[in-house]
This record gives structure tokens, C-alpha cells and sequence, in this order.
């Protein structure tokens, strides 16, 4: 399913005329890819100072509008392998491609298509930074190197936020939120660049039963309907029926990659199930 | 002699107007890079760089004392070299920034008092002085230039990339995954730190001319969330402290550089006093140290011991 964006601002309520051009700086690079949204081959990343690698050879493709969720042990490499994926963390091994561009070479404008929320982001009370400019950074690479902010962008900043259920917060400092709210804040900081791919890293965490439940429906939406790939980390056992592919990392390793029924049934999710649970 | 009581005014009224000005453009270039400085958490590279600016002035008063050379070269020359070493160096040693800083600091310091006492005597009391602590009478039209210059760039570079540096100060991270060129910007930002730092030396001081780049942004910091009101009003407060230090030294005769930094500690320290976030802050602690002792208290009454002992009575 390919990326459509009239249906993405539509499952946001993004109240604006939609212009033939989505962003000069977007439409500026080639699509010489197909269906296949990432390619990882073989890939090692090791981090700053240390020897053995977190991810090993790891290889994995994603195919456009797939919902994925990844799960593991706490150190198995999640984080890692969607920041390995948007090009923040640097490869030692093995080539990493998204939408066809090696993300070594490309890196800045291959994540002016992606949207990615960090886990578990601080911030002090006194921070000098109001929500709507937060959520607008995730917009900033879209708009483009030195490029004036329209009223457009603003409308789809609040549309983010309205997504969310933070219209109200439009002002406020976000050092005054709590951490629930700044979850949700970089959750719309993440819409707000219109991804083709979303990597989130423990979307759900600090969030109550009812926030977690309308923040995936808003995933399953925009998923669904407006052809998203989501790729989703997550350090519990539950995976959800809509779920298309579950990929288990233990110790930088691919340890399972198969669909959703396949997947709860084997025998290493199981192990890990009970190990979470142990752990609970 | 009235004519010449005249002249002698109109030379005072021309020297009071040469000092404000360049007391308004130093003011103004060291408290628009304060933003960034402090939001960046980096207010030790701007320390470190101001020193090694110093060695670099001292280094061209050496040279200077030989052939004619302008110090202020030497002094960008050293500042830029501290931003362009700074992360190749943490990066090779797998030091912390804030190790390789401080013996830059240590490092630059000694060489600039090396390169001080071999100076002929004589060149040492002024023009060493005037680097040191700060001076507006040995501003020349270069200095001006070079700081009105300085000021039209950094305003210029900031209305462009406003959204990306917005981005590089709020999370290094977040800006990256944004497709922002966070190490272009940061980079930027040191680059521009290094030049206001060089062309404000002669102004302030090279021991004070942090102080002028920390203190404004830090003031406004005390009232102000949003970072466009802290771009707005940084560069207003940082005026005020280098006309009013610059007034100062000429009421009570002490060094410019000083009384700067006098005027915008003192206006520091009473931002602070009256800072609503403080204020807040203190509010909240106090608030979370009850409610901490209420369920203290609480689960005392619930523990099992606590249980038992009522049972027992």
C-alpha cells in the first residue's frame, strides 16, 4: 500500500487545501525503490567507546504499509535498530537502505520522511520551549534548509496535536507537562513531518489505558488508511491482531521475524513472555 | 575660550558617543550567541574560547611588537581553532568535551601569559591591558566595523535558519531525526561564538567577555518559556549591561570590561531574586515534599506492624 497523503491529513482532521506539492525539498529526490520500504544487510552497529557490537549481523527488509511491531528483552538492540534505520546511530558493517537511498549518504533527507519518537525524553520544568514549536521541529526538515514557515505548516502542527488530544496545550512550556503528555507532545512532533515510515520506540509507555487505546487507533488509521509503515518497539508481550510481522531481537540478534499467529505461537515468544511476566 | 571649552565638549560628546555604541554593538553580538551558548548547555566552550582568543591576542601583540600586525587576527584565529579542535580531539581521546575544555582553558591561559612576558617592555602596560580587561578608548574604525558586521550576520543567519536552530537547541536527537544538519548548526554556532568573542575582545576583556555572552540570556531565561522572547529580549538586556558598565567605569573610573560585568551580574542576581520560575519551582518542591510526607504517613498506617500493633491494643 503506498503512501497516500490526502488520506494521512484526513486521519489527522489536517483542516488545509491540499497543494499539488507536498515539499520541494521531498519531491527533489528520486524513487528508485519499489515496494521495499527498508533493507537492512548484514548490518553492525557499535556504539562510541565499545567493542562488541549491538546489533550483529543483522539483515531484515520492510515492505510498504506493514505494521510491525519489534519486541525483546530490555538490551536486545530495539532501540538501536530503529536509530541503525533512520541513520542516527552510524553502521559499522552492512548497508542500511530506505526508500531506496543508502542512509549513509542520505541520511537527512531520508529522515525528512520518517517520523521518529524517542523513548522516554526528559525535560527540565524551566525548559524554554512551548509544545507548538516542539511539535513543529518535526516539521522543520520537511519544510526545508532555510525555507520561511507557512500558515499551512501551522495548520498541520495543530492538526497533530488535535490527533493527539494536546490542542489545548498549544502554548504551554513543555516542561510543565507530564510525562504522559510529553509523550503524546512527541507523538505529534512525529505526525507532524507527514512520515511515509514511523519508528516508535515504546509509543505507549507513561500513557493511561484510554490514552493507549486512541493513540493506536490513530496508528491503525493512519496505517491503514493513509498506507503508513509503522514499525513499532515494544517491551511488552501484547501484540495486537492488526499487527502484520513481529521481529524478536535478543542479544543484537534477529532472533524471529515472521507473521503475528506464527510468532505468538513459537517457542522463543513464549520464553520471552514468560520472562517478561517473570520480571513483572 | 569659549571656543575652546567647545571643542572640548564637543570631543567628550563625540567619545561618550563612540563608547555607547560600541558598547551597544558588543552588548547586543554577545547576548544574541548567549542563547544559543546556554541553551546548548555549552557555556563552557564559550569560556575556553574567550582564553584561547586571549593567547591568540597576546600571540599578535608579540607579533605586532615586530611587524605590523593586528591582534584581532590572531585572537579569531585561536577561537576558531578551539571549535574546530574541540570535537575531533573528544572524539579521537573518547574524552569528555568537558575534560578536553577545561585543559584547552588551562592550556591557552599559559600561553597567553608566555606569550605576554615576551613582549618588550612598555607594550605590555597598554595594548596587553586593553586585551585583558577591556578598554573603549583604543576602538578604531576597524573594531567597529568588524562588530556592527558581526551583528548584522548573526541577526541575518538567525532570521534564515530560525526553525533549525530552534531544532539543534531543543534535542540533538529529535533535530536529527527531523532531517535537521545538527552538526552543520552547531558547528555555526561555534564558528559565530568564536568571531563575537575576537571582535568584543578589545571592548570587554578577554577574561570578561563570557560573562557578557552568559549573563544576559540567563537573566531573560528567569521569566521567559518561549525562545522568541528570549531571542527578543536577550539582546535589550545585554545592551543595558554595556551602556550601563560603560557609564559606570566612567562615574567611578573602573575598567569597561568590569563594570560590565558588574551592571549584568547585578542585574543577574535580582532577576533571579524576583524569578517567577524560581518562585514556582520552590513551590512545587514544597508541594512534593508534603504530599511525599503525606504518604509516608499514609503507608506507615497501612504497614503490617502499624496493623498489628492496633490489633493488639
Amino acid at each position: 500500500m503506498h503512501f497516500d497523503r490526502e488520506s494521512f491529513l484526513t486521519a489527522i482532521n489536517a483542516n488545509i487545501q491540499l497543494t499539488s506539492q507536498r515539499n520541494n525539498s521531498i519531491n527533489k529526490i528520486k524513487f528508485p525503490y519499489n515496494d521495499l520500504i527498508v533493507k537492512l544487510e548484514n548490518v553492525d552497529t557499535v556504539y562510541e567507546g565499545e567493542r562488541i557490537p549491538t546489533l550483529h549481523k543483522v539483515s531484515m527488509q520492510v515492505s510498504k504499509g506493514e505494521l510491525i511491531f519489534i519486541v525483546g528483552p530490555n538490551g536486545a538492540g530495539k532501540t538501536t535498530i530503529l536509530e541503525t534505520i533512520c541513520g542516527i546511530l552510524p553502521i559499522s558493517k552492512g548497508e542500511v537502505m530506505v526508500f531506496g537511498l543508502s542512509v549513509k549518504q542520505e541520511g537527512p533527507d531520508i529522515r525528512k520522511r520518517i517520523g521518529y519518537v524517542i523513548q522516554g525524553l526528559e525535560f527540565e520544568p524551566n525548559e524554554p520551549f512551548l509544545v507548538k514549536d516542539v511539535v513543529m521541529i518535526g516539521r522543520s526538515g520537511l519544510i526545508g534548509l532555510g525555507k520561511r514557515i507557512k500558515e499551512a505548516d501551522w495548520e498541520i502542527v495543530r492538526a497533530s496535536l488535535q490527533a493527539v488530544g494536546m490542542e489545548d496545550f498549544w502554548s504551554r512550556p513543555i516542561g510543565k507537562l507530564s510525562a504522559g503528555q510529553h509523550q503524546k507532545v512527541m507523538i505529534a512532533n512525529a505526525l507532524a513531518g507527514e512520515p511515509e515510515l514511523l519508528l516508535l520506540d515504546e509509543p505507549f509507555a507513561n500513557l493511561d489505558i484510554n490514552a493507549r487505546q486512541e493513540i493506536y487507533q490513530l496508528l491503525l488509521k493512519l496505517n491503514q488508511e493513509a498506507g503508513v509503515t509503522i514499525l513499532c518497539v515494544s517491551h511488552g508481550s501484547d501484540i495486537p491482531k492488526e499487527v502484520n510481522r513481529v521481529v524478536m531481537l535478543r542479544q543484537g540478534k534477529l532472533v524471529l521475524d515472521s507473521n503475528r499467529i506464527t510468532a505468538v505461537e513459537s517457542k522463543i515468544y513464549r520464553a520471552f513472555v514468560e520472562l517478561s511476566a517473570s520480571e513483572a | 575660550m569659549t571656543q575652546l571649552f567647545l571643542l572640548f565638549a564637543n570631543f567628550q560628546l563625540q567619545l561618550i558617543a563612540k563608547v555607547v555604541l560600541g558598547a551597544v554593538l558588543a552588548g547586543m553580538a554577545c547576548s544574541l550567541i548567549g542563547v544559543f551558548v546556554v541553551h546548548l548547555k555549552v557555556t563552557s566552550i564559550g569560556f575556553s574560547m574567550s582564553h584561547a582568543a586571549f593567547a591568540g591576542a597576546a600571540l599578535g601583540l608579540l607579533i605586532n611588537s615586530y611587524i605590523n600586525f593586528d591582534p584581532i587576527i590572531s585572537a579569531t584565529l585561536f577561537a576558531i581553532g578551539v571549535a574546530l579542535l574541540l570535537g575531533p580531539i573528544s572524539e579521537k581521546t573518547r574524552l569528555n568535551s568537558n575534560v578536553v575544555l577545561g585543559i584547552i582553558f588551562a592550556l591557552t591561559l599559559a600561553l597567553g601569559f608566555i606569550f605576554l612576558s615576551f613582549l618588550p617592555s612598555g607594550v605590555v602596560s597598554s595594548e596587553a591591558v586593553q586585551i585583558l580587561w577591556g578598554s573603549v578608548f583604543g576602538l578604531d574604525t576597524i573594531d567597529f566595523l568588524l562588530l556592527g558586521i558581526i551583528n548584522i550576520v548573526i541577526i541575518l543567519v538567525l532570521i534564515i535558519f530560525y526553525k533549525e536552530f530552534i531544532a539543534t537547541m531543543f534535542n540533538k536527537k529529535v533535530a536529527l531525526a527531523a532531517g535537521i544538519r545538527v552538526n552543520f548548526f552547531n558547528f555555526l554556532i561555534l564558528f559565530l561564538t568564536a568571531l563575537t568573542v575576537s571582535f568584543t575582545l578589545k571592548i570587554v576583556g578577554a577574561l570578561l567577555v563570557y560573562a557578557l555572552i552568559v549573563n544576559p540570556t540567563s537573566t531573560v531565561y528567569q521569566f521567559a518559556y518561549d525562545t522568541k522572547k528570549i531571542f527578543l529580549f536577550s539582546p535589550l538586556v545585554g545592551i543595558a549591561s554595556a551602556v550601563g558598565g560603560v557609564l559606570l567605569s566612567f562615574l567611578v573610573d573602573f575598567p569597561v570590561g568590569s563594570s560590565i560585568i558588574i551592571v549584568s551580574s547585578t542585574i543577574f542576581v535580582i532577576s533571579v531574586i524576583f524569578s517567577p520560575k524560581r518562585k514556582r519551582r520552590q513551590k512545587e518542591k514544597s508541594l512534593e515534599f508534603i504530599k511525599r510526607e503525606n504518604d509516608e504517613v499514609a503507608i506507615e498506617h497501612l504497614s503490617p506492624e502499624t496493623n498489628m500493633g492496633v490489633a493488639k491494643e
